[in-house]
């Protein structure tokens, strides 16, 4: 079920390619975003998410009949209007390493056409914010990869953008770090920002996003909600249990042969992967009473995302995806 | 152009003078390297102080607006910074006119500054204030035309600042070799001055010659129109080139 406050499309996407050379790194893809949505962007190395948000934020050239509408407006024909629009955090940190923190967002501010007045208010409400009120003298390149990357976000909201764009925003910071930046982009997504964002994080991307695109090879794979791609893709559960007492060889064939889908583990528990979970726990249940045998740590555990990613991109390689 | 992109503009010509004045390569071969061959054509030889004069600021001139022209967007592809900027509201033209203005200030600068001490050095005696202002005027041609020509040499997309340098050093002695700042051209033989023509530092050397020495070898306008045919030529020649390399600075980072 995908959460969407309005219908109003942000970003309308037709037919994006791009090439470089003999490589396609983007192969026709098409793809709508609407207000207030989270979309993340999962995907291998080299799948095309960075060159698809370099696209969609007007940096690469358009090719063949693509066309990117932002709230309406053609991005080949307004792409000053249409950059406006953005606030772009990049992977890596790309504020000037020479520059301050103050420095930084002053240039920002310039760059985006702001005036003094309004640089000044902004970057005062946005260190503040993201707690980087006492570095402001700081030179850029003095601060840890997790200051940078709450700088590359009061860079990318100085101008009150309504879409932003993370590529891959918490990729190798701290644990603390990704908290408060995922409870920032939480606080955005309040604030009804539309955020796109690439990651290779899969909690991250089931925890945050209302909408999923995986690509692999240039295209999108699937389109789903987190919740509806598991069912999906993968709807069976794992029943994960231990038997008290030594298992003998015998009950091990035994249980083989009454569970299709069992596997031992190497820790000596047993896991049952079943599209039926009622239907397996209660054979389970008869099982262990007719043996008087006892259960102990049973535990049951839905598709993990992760797992449908790697599933999906396994059959898209082998050519077996067959829902879009 | 409206004033919110002067204003665009003029911040990024801001950051290119704060960040990259003190970088190695501009204080090597923007300051250092002019001196040291200006040090070497005059020790032991016998030349005239107003030939040392024009040869000085045709030199200065030509370094210093080459020096950081050429830096900027490689050291900027490296850091990344330059996704900043191609994302940001702000056109390649933009990005291309603030490392112009930048660099045009800082040989403006540094040249008026050598031009003013050498002038009271060698008591150089202008025939009129009209002789001082069309001096400056071609100073800042040149200004303006080696920054284009840095900007052009930045046009391969490279991320390391060497190799830029190396191309840029590559044309830079030639031209300076050929030019006739060592050699007046009416002394030089005939193939020796239509190899000269290839050099727009003849022109700003000519030019030179003529304000303080009164004559030269063409009049003072075509000097001025064949640096003013440079500039526009090469920053045409920079918006094709910059437009069809930028995107290539982002695929290979």
């Amino acid at each position: 079920m995908t959460i969407v406050k309005n219908n109003k499309i942000v970003i309308n996407a037709n037919n994006l390619t791009k090439s470089f050379g003999e490589i396609i790194a983007v192969n026709n893809i098409s793809f709508e975003i609407h207000e207030g949505e989270i979309v993340g962007i999962l995907g291998p190395n080299g799948a095309g998410k960075t060159t698809t948000l370099r696209l969609l934020t007007g940096v690469f050239k358009l090719e063949g009949n693509a066309k990117v509408e932002i709230y309406g407006l053609d991005l080949s024909k307004n792409l000053t209007k249409c950059k406006s629009k953005f606030g772009i955090v990049p992977e890596v940190s790309n504020a000037y390493s020479d520059y301050t923190v103050e420095q930084n967002l002053i240039f920002s501010g310039r760059i985006y056409g702001l005036s003094k007045e309004v640089i000044q208010a902004r970057s005062e409400e946005l260190l503040k914010r993201f707690e980087l009120t006492g570095k402001r003298k700081s030179k850029t390149k003095t601060l840890s990869k997790g200051l940078k990357q709450r700088l590359n976000l009061c860079l990318a909201l100085l101008h009150d953008p309504p879409i932003l764009i993370l590529d891959e925003p918490t990729s190798g910071l701290d644990p603390f770090s990704v908290k408060i930046l995922r409870d920032q982009i939480l606080k955005l997504k309040r604030e009804n920002k539309t955020i796109l964002m690439s990651t290779h994080d899969m909690i991250e991307a089931q925890t945050i996003c209302d909408r999923i695109l995986i690509m692999n090879r240039g295209k999108i794979i699937a389109d789903e909600h987190p919740d509806t791609l598991r069912k999906d893709f993968n709807p069976s559960l794992t029943i994960s249990f231990k038997i008290e007492g030594e298992i003998s060889k015998d009950l091990m064939n035994e249980m083989q042969n009454y569970f299709t889908n069992i596997k031992i583990q190497e820790d000596d528990s047993f896991k049952i992967t079943t599209q039926d979970v009622l239907e397996d726990l209660h054979r389970l249940y008869n099982f262990v009473r007719q043996r008087n045998l006892e259960v102990l740590d049973m535990k049951l555990k839905e598709t993990s995302l992760e797992e449908v990613f790697i599933n999906l991109v396994k059959s898209d390689l082998n050519g077996e995806v067959t829902k879009k | 152009m409206n004033k919110i992109s002067l204003v665009k503009i003029w911040a990024l010509s801001k950051k290119n003078i704060q960040l990259y004045i003190k970088k190695g390569p501009v204080l090597i071969f923007g300051l250092m390297f002019p001196f040291f061959m200006v040090l070497s054509w005059v020790l032991g030889r016998e030349i005239s102080p107003y030939q040392v004069f024009v040869g000085i600021i045709s030199m200065t001139a030509f370094f210093t607006s080459t020096a950081i022209s050429p830096v900027v967007l490689p050291i900027e592809t490296r850091e990344k910074s330059l996704e900043r900027l191609l994302s940001a509201p702000i056109s390649i033209q933009n990005i291309l006119l603030g490392i112009i203005i930048a660099s045009t200030l800082y040989s403006l600068i540094i040249t008026s500054i050598i031009t003013l001490s050498f002038t009271i050095i060698f008591w150089i005696p202008f025939s009129s204030i009209w002789a001082i202002i069309l001096l400056y005027f071609g100073i800042f041609l040149m200004a303006i035309l080696g920054s284009l020509l840095g900007v052009l040499v930045a046009a391969k997309p490279a991320d390391m600042t060497s190799e830029i340098m190396l191309l840029i050093n590559l044309i830079k002695f030639p031209l300076v070799f050929i030019s006739g700042i060592f050699i007046p051209l009416g002394n030089l033989p005939f193939f020796a001055i239509l190899l000269s023509f290839i050099s727009p530092i003849t022109f700003l050397t000519d030019l030179s010659r003529y304000c303080v020495y009164g004559t030269s070898y063409f009049p003072f306008l075509i000097d001025i129109l064949i640096l003013m045919g440079w500039i526009f030529i090469l920053f045409l020649l920079n918006l094709f080139f910059h437009k069809k390399t930028m995107p290539k600075r982002l695929s290979t980072s």
